[in-house]
C-alpha cells in the first residue's frame, strides 16, 4: 500500500495535485487563524476601491480587502464540500449495499428507488432539498450531500455486485457467515479503492455546487461567507472591480482541479496497473539491459536439409515489465521441416506462448523480437514488413489460438471474415472468395458448410468455432499452422476431434505444425518431436516416441505428474516443489536448478548449453548437468511446502 | 452417519433445466466423481448442495437429516475451480482460514487450530502471514482445502479443483486429496472433466450429460465397462490413450 501511494506522488500530475491538495488544507487550517481579523477590518476609506499595493483584489462596499476574505473563505468553503462528501458516500454506502444485506426481493425494491433517483439531475435534487431545508448552510450540506447519494449508491451496488459473484464470498457463504459480515469483511475492501477514488473526485463537484447554490443565495448567508457567497458579491460589483467577482472564481476552481486530479492520480495509482509486461520495450531500455547472453546455445547442425519450413536461432523476446525490461523467451533455437509436428510444452510463463506469438510476427508493438535468424520459407522474419511480405504471411501461416470465442469478430458473419483472407491476399472476387470458404469449411468437417457461413461466431458450438479457425487458416495453403493450445478451452470428447483433424490436415497436405500446450500427454499423442521449454529456454528437445525415456528432470516431472488412465493407483504422483521462475527475476546457472532434485553447485553456478549426451541419438538434445541420472526416490510422507517468496 | 444423498434433485433458471432429476449418494468415506463435459450440470448439482443455486425439485440431505443452510455449523463444504479467485485477495491466509472455524475457543486455540490445518495440507505455518498474491496456484488451491476443513465438515464437494492449476502442481493436490480422504475418512464428491483423474482418487464414478446421471458404479467397473455410449465417448477422448509411443 505505502508503495502504491509514494508511486502517486512521484508522477507529476500527481505531484501537482498532492501538492495543491496540502496547499489549500493547510489555508483552511490557518487562513482563519492569520488573516481572520484583517478579513473583517471595515475600512470607510476605502468602499469598493481598485486593485492596488494595499489592497492587491480591491474591497467590497464595506471597504474589507478581498483578496483577504478569500484567503479565510477557504476554511468554510472546505469544510461545508467535505461535510456533504461525507453525508454522500455514507447514504450512498447504505443505498448501494442494501440489496446485497437485504436478499433478492427488497434488495430490488431499493435498487429501483436508487436508480429512479439518479435519472434526476444532481443540481435539481439539490435545488429540491434546499427548498425542503431552508436556505443556509445546514440546508446546503443536507442538499448536495443528499443529492450525491443516488449516484454513488448506484456506484457502489454494481461494484458490489461484481464482488458477489467472486467465489470467495460464495466460500463465505458456505461457512454461515452472515451477510452484513461478508460484506464488511470481504466486499467493501475489494471495493474501497474505486470508492475512494469517487468520493475524491466527488469532493471537489461538492465545492463547485457549494460555490452554485451560495451564488443562487441559498447556500451560505451573511455574515457568514464562503467562496460561492463572494461570488456573488463581487458579481454585483463587476463593472466597478472585475477582481472582486474573478478572485473567488478562481479559488473555487484551483480547488476544485485540486480534489479532481488529486482524486484522478489516485485513481491511477492504486487502480490495477494495466498491461504489465505486455508494454513495448521502448529500443533504448532493452538496448541498454544486458546484453543477450548467447551460450553454447543453438549450435547449427552441420547439415541444414532443404525442407525446413521454419529456422529459429537464438530467438530472444523482450517486453517491459513494472520494474525494466523482461526477457521471457532467452535464446531458443529450433527448426520445423515439412510436415512435421513440433509440439512445445511448458507451465504457464515459461514463454511458450511467446515464442508463437514472435514467430506469427504478432507480437509486434508489443514487445521486441531478436534473433540471429528467423526464417519461414526463406524468408526472413525480421525484415521491415511490406505489403508482399504480409501476403507471404497470411497465406503461408496459419495461427490457430486458445479462445475461438475472442478470435472471432462477434459482429460479423463466419463466411465474411474467412473470406476476407482470399478477397484481401489472394485477390480473388466476393463470389469465388465465399465458394472457397464453403470448400474450407467442408474440408475441416463442418456439416452444411453453405448455409453455415452465414452465421455469425455465436451460432457456432466451440468445437465448430476452432474448427472454422483452422478453417481460415487454411484458406491459403499454409506451409505451417502454429497452434497455441487450440483445445485448452474445450470440451475433452471435442479435443480429440480437433486434434484428429489437425492430424489429418498435416497428413493431407505435408503441413507442418506448431502445437503449444501444457499438457505433456496431448503433445505426445499429436507430435513428432517435443520441446520442453522452462523459464524461457528449451531444455530439452526429443522425438515423442522418447517421451517415457525423457533425460531432463523437469520433462520427466512433467511426464509423471499427469495421472492416465494406466497409472499406478497405489503410488503418488509426482510433484514438483516451488514454483515457476519469474521472468523477471531469472537467476544465472541453470533456472530449474532450485525445484531440482539433482541440483549441485554447478547447476547454480552454469547454465548448461542444449547438447546432444548420446552418441546413438543425435535429435535428442538437452540442457542439463545431469540429464539422465536417477531421481531420489520421492519421500513417503511429503515434506512441507516451503514459504515461497513474492516475485 | 454422514451420507450425501442427492434425491430427484432438478434445478431450472429460468426456462433452462441445468439439473432435471438427479439421484446420487457419496456413501460415509468414500470419494465419488462426477464427470461431464461443460455445461452437464456438474457444477450446479455442487452449488445448489451448498445452498448457492436454489432447488426446484427433489432434496438434498446429509445424514438423511436435510443439509442445514442457516446458521454457523456448516457439515458441507465446498471448494471452487479457480483458487485465485476463491481466496480474498485481502486477507492473509491465516484470516482467512480461522474465519472458517466454528465461533468459540480462545485466540490462541484458534491460531493452534490453524496452524495444524496448514500442516495438515502440506504448507508451512508460517503462510499463515501472507497474502494469497504471493502464494503459486497449487499453494492456494492447498489454502483452499484447509479453510474447507476448518469448518470440520462430514462431506467436502471439490468442483473441478485441479483444471486451473499447471500439470506439475496438479499432482501435489491430488496426492493431498487422497491423503486426506485415507486419513481423516472424509467422504467427497469430486467433480471433473479429466476422466484419468477422477480414475485416480475416486471410488464410484457418476456421469452427467445435459443434466441427467446417465450412468454411475464403481471406478474400475464403469471405466473398463461402460454401459452407456457417452461414457465410451468419454473414454475414447482421454488424450495418452492411442500415443505414438509404442509405434516406431
Amino acid at each position: 500500500m505505502k508503495g502504491r501511494w509514494t508511486r502517486i506522488v512521484r508522477t507529476p500530475l500527481g505531484l501537482t495535485a498532492t501538492v495543491l491538495v496540502v496547499a489549500i488544507a493547510a489555508l483552511a487550517v490557518l487562513g482563519p487563524v492569520l488573516w481572520g481579523s484583517g478579513a473583517d477590518a471595515v475600512d470607510t476609506d476605502a468602499i469598493l476601491s481598485q486593485p492596488s499595493a494595499e489592497h492587491w483584489a480591491g474591497t467590497d462596499n464595506l471597504g474589507r480587502d478581498i483578496l483577504l476574505r478569500v484567503l479565510v473563505a477557504s476554511r468554510l468553503s472546505i469544510t461545508l464540500a467535505l461535510l456533504a462528501i461525507v453525508i454522500t458516500v455514507v447514504a450512498g454506502l447504505l443505498l448501494g449495499s442494501a440489496p446485497f444485506v437485504l436478499g433478492r426481493r427488497p434488495g430490488r425494491l431499493v435498487a429501483a428507488v436508487v436508480n429512479i433517483a439518479v435519472a434526476f439531475p444532481g443540481l435539481l435534487l439539490a435545488l429540491f432539498f434546499a427548498v425542503v431545508f431552508g436556505v443556509g448552510a445546514t440546508g446546503a450540506v443536507l442538499a448536495i450531500g443528499l443529492a450525491g447519494a443516488p449516484a454513488f449508491g448506484r456506484l457502489t451496488q454494481t461494484l458490489v455486485a461484481g464482488v458477489a459473484e467472486r467465489d470467495y464470498v460464495a466460500a463465505a457463504r458456505t461457512m454461515g457467515i452472515g451477510r452484513f459480515r461478508i460484506l464488511v469483511r470481504h466486499v467493501l475492501p475489494n471495493i474501497a479503492e474505486p470508492l475512494v477514488v469517487n468520493a475524491t473526485v466527488g469532493a471537489g463537484t461538492a465545492l463547485l455546487s457549494f460555490a452554485g447554490l451560495s451564488f443562487l443565495g441559498l447556500g451560505v448567508q451573511s455574515p457568514s461567507y464562503d467562496w460561492g457567497r463572494l461570488l456573488y458579491d463581487g458579481i454585483g460589483t463587476i463593472y466597478v472591480n472585475a477582481a472582486a467577482a474573478l478572485v473567488p472564481g478562481a479559488a473555487v476552481l484551483l480547488a476544485g482541479l485540486a480534489f479532481n486530479l488529486f482524486g484522478e492520480s489516485v485513481a491511477k495509482g492504486l487502480g490495477i496497473p494495466v498491461g504489465i509486461g505486455l508494454r513495448a520495450a521502448s529500443p533504448a531500455r532493452a538496448g541498454s539491459a544486458s546484453g543477450p547472453e548467447r551460450t553454447g546455445q543453438g549450435e547449427d547442425p552441420g547439415d541444414r536439409p532443404s525442407d525446413v519450413v521454419l529456422d529459429v536461432r537464438d530467438l530472444e523476446v523482450t517486453v517491459s515489465g513494472p520494474s525494466g525490461p523482461v526477457r521471457p523467451v532467452r535464446g531458443v533455437s529450433f527448426d520445423v521441416r515439412r510436415g512435421e509436428a513440433v509440439g512445445i510444452v511448458g507451465e504457464s510463463g515459461s514463454g511458450k506462448s511467446m515464442t508463437a506469438l514472435a514467430i506469427t510476427r504478432l507480437l509486434a508493438d508489443q514487445g521486441r523480437v531478436d534473433a540471429s535468424r528467423l526464417d519461414l520459407l526463406g524468408n526472413d522474419l525480421l525484415a521491415p514488413d511490406t505489403p508482399a511480405r504480409r501476403r507471404m504471411l497470411g497465406t503461408t501461416l496459419a495461427m490457430v489460438f486458445q479462445d475461438p470465442m475472442t478470435a472471432f469478430n462477434p459482429t460479423r458473419r463466419i463466411g465474411a471474415q474467412l473470406a476476407e483472407v482470399a478477397t484481401h491476399h489472394q485477390g480473388m472476387s466476393r463470389r469465388d472468395a465465399m465458394a472457397r470458404v464453403v470448400d474450407r469449411l467442408t474440408a475441416v468437417r463442418i456439416p452444411d458448410a453453405d448455409t453455415r457461413v452465414r452465421q455469425y461466431p455465436h451460432e457456432f458450438s466451440g468445437g465448430m468455432r476452432q474448427r472454422a479457425m483452422i478453417g481460415m487458416g487454411l484458406m491459403g495453403t499454409p506451409a505451417l499452422i502454429v497452434a497455441d493450445e487450440p483445445t485448452t478451452a474445450l470440451d475433452v470428447t471435442v479435443q480429440q476431434q480437433v486434434l484428429d483433424l489437425l492430424t489429418a490436415i498435416r497428413e493431407a497436405d505435408d503441413v507442418a505444425l506448431i502445437l503449444i500446450s501444457h499438457d505433456v500427454t496431448v503433445v505426445g499423442e499429436v507430435c513428432d518431436r517435443i520441446l520442453v521449454m522452462y523459464a524461457g529456454r528449451i531444455v530439452e528437445d526429443m522425438p515423442a516416441a522418447d517421451l517415457a525415456a525423457a533425460r531432463h528432470p523437469y520433462t520427466r516431472a512433467l511426464v509423471d505428474a499427469v495421472p492416465d488412465m494406466n497409472t499406478d493407483l497405489d503410488e503418488l504422483l509426482a510433484t514438483i516443489p516451488g514454483r515457476p521462475v519469474d521472468p523477471a527475476d531469472v537467476p544465472s546457472g541453470c533456472a530449474y536448478a532450485d525445484r531440482c532434485p539433482l541440483a549441485d553447485a554447478r547447476c547454480q553456478a552454469e547454465d548448461p548449453p542444449l547438447a546432444a549426451d548420446q552418441a546413438d541419438s543425435p535429435r535428442h538434445r538437452v540442457a542439463c548437468w545431469h540429464a539422465g541420472e536417477a531421481l531420489p526416490a520421492q519421500p513417503d510422507d511429503q515434506s512441507i511446502d516451503e514459504l515461497v517468496e513474492s516475485p | 452417519m454422514s451420507e450425501l444423498r442427492f434425491e430427484d434433485v432438478t434445478v431450472r433458471y429460468g426456462r433452462t433445466t441445468a439439473v432435471d432429476g438427479v439421484s446420487l449418494t457419496v456413501p460415509e468415506g468414500a470419494v465419488v466423481g462426477l464427470v461431464g463435459e461443460s455445461g452437464s450440470g456438474k457444477s450446479t448439482l455442487a452449488r445448489a448442495a451448498v445452498g448457492l443455486a436454489p432447488l426446484t425439485g427433489g432434496r438434498i440431505t446429509l445424514g438423511g437429516a436435510p443439509v442445514p443452510a442457516r446458521g454457523r455449523s456448516r457439515p458441507l463444504q465446498m471448494v471452487f475451480q479457480d483458487p485465485y479467485s476463491s481466496l480474498d485477495p485481502r486477507m492473509t491466509v491465516g484470516r482467512c482460514v480461522a474465519e472458517a472455524i466454528p465461533p468459540g475457543g480462545s485466540r490462541a486455540g484458534r491460531r493452534a487450530e490453524v496452524e495444524r490445518l496448514l500442516e495438515l495440507v502440506h504448507l508451512n505455518p508460517a503462510c499463515a502471514a501472507v497474502v494469497p498474491s504471493r502464494l503459486s496456484g497449487g499453494q492456494r488451491q492447498r489454502v483452499a482445502l484447509a479453510r474447507a476443513l476448518a469448518a470440520r465438515p462430514r462431506v467436502i464437494i471439490a468442483d473441478e479443483i485441479t483444471s486451473a492449476l499447471d500439470v506439475s502442481v496438479q499432482g501435489a493436490v491430488l496426492n493431498l486429496v487422497r491423503e486426506l480422504q485415507r486419513e481423516l475418512g472424509l467422504a467427497m464428491l469430486f467433480i471433473s472433466h479429466n476422466l484419468a483423474v477422477v480414475r485416480y482418487v475416486a471410488s464410484h464414478v457418476a456421469v452427467m450429460r445435459h443434466g441427467r446421471l446417465v450412468e454411475q458404479g464403481p471406478t474400475t467397473r464403469v471405466l473398463t465397462e461402460p454401459g452407456h455410449d457417452f461414457t465410451r465417448e468419454l473414454l475414447a477422448a482421454v488424450p495418452g490413450r492411442t500415443t505414438r509411443r509404442s509405434t516406431p
